[in-house]
């Protein structure tokens, strides 16, 4: 058992992010006591950082998770709606979309900072939600042109936009997640400051 | 009316009585992990403390650090009367659905 041996530096100090202060000095000890004690000497340095870094995404990812899975539904359902029930006008339907989004990145950050007691948790969940919502929307966009892709659809895909912005708005969600994930964190941490006083 | 406790939350709240004077969030973790015989979150476990003590279920206070640990402190969890209700309130659920059966279930599903 080695008492020097320390995971990598990065995930502490992200760990150290997305942790309230009451919790830091008990979770993180606990975390190095089972590195050092338990998973170095049984799986040696690498798989033991591995490790680490897995139970410390562990902190962050849950509601990202759950945040990404959502925006990326809710772009696959808009882009089939676009595709195969095509409107005339796609202002309506490109406000609702908007606001769902910007609603699903707001809550996502702010439940990661209500949860971490930090806006910055807020911040990391809005990204992790984006680049998870973006991977989920660049599959089922493939999958939707897998299923149907009739002159009929081709032609509705033009008419929303073309196949370059559904692969491509996608990834230009980083940014959107980062601001909206730091001002529901915000909101997520000012509100448990409330709770907890 | 006691709390309705999930599955984890009770194998959390178990691990705690079980542990008496010992369950801080490691010994928690392993003990959680040897009942249910597969690998769990830390965070999964952290979260579900801060939920029962929100709740009232439980209580918990710093200890002191060791080497090991960096120095940094344990926080160490308590069942609190709250909490012994809602146990055994699930228990009781339990005991009740299976009353007249016999266990492991037999035959053709």
């Amino acid at each position: 058992m080695s008492t020097s041996a320390t995971p990598p530096g990065w995930a502490e100090t992200l760990l150290r992010v997305v942790l309230g202060p009451g919790d830091l000095d008990s979770v993180s000890g606990d975390l190095l006591e089972e590195y050092r004690e338990s998973i170095l000497p049984a799986r040696g340095q690498r798989r033991a950082d591995l490790w680490y870094v897995t139970q410390v995404l562990g902190f962050v990812s849950p509601g990202a998770c759950v945040g990404g899975a959502l925006f990326g539904a809710a772009f696959v359902a808009r882009t089939a709606l676009d595709w195969f029930a095509p409107p005339s006008d796609f202002h309506a339907r490109a406000n609702v979309s908007t606001e769902l989004g910007v609603a699903i990145l707001l809550a996502t950050g702010f439940w990661a900072a209500w949860r971490s007691h930090s806006f910055v948790g807020g911040t990391i969940a809005g990204v992790a939600a984006a680049v998870i919502g973006a991977g989920v929307s660049l599959v089922g966009a493939a999958a939707l042109l897998a299923v149907r892709h009739d002159p009929q659809t081709m032609a509705a895909i033009l008419g929303s936009g073309g196949l370059g912005e559904v692969f491509t708005l996608p990834l230009m969600m980083v940014l959107p997640g980062l601001l909206l994930g730091t001002v529901g964190g915000l909101a997520g941490a000012a509100g448990r400051k409330l709770h907890s006083a | 009316m006691a709390e309705t406790l999930g599955a984890f939350e009770q194998a959390v709240l178990l691990a705690i009585v079980r542990l008496g004077d010992d369950a801080y969030g490691r010994a928690i973790l392993k003990e959680v992990q040897a009942r249910l015989e597969r690998d769990v979150a830390a965070g999964a476990v952290h979260a579900t403390l801060e939920r029962l003590e929100d709740k009232g279920l439980i209580a918990s206070r710093l200890g002191s650090g060791t080497p090991v640990r960096g120095g940094r402190a344990r926080r160490f969890y308590r069942l609190q009367p709250k909490g012994l209700r809602a146990l055994n309130d699930a228990r009781a659920a339990v005991d009740s659905l299976w009353r007249g059966l016999r266990w492991p279930l037999k035959g053709s599903v």
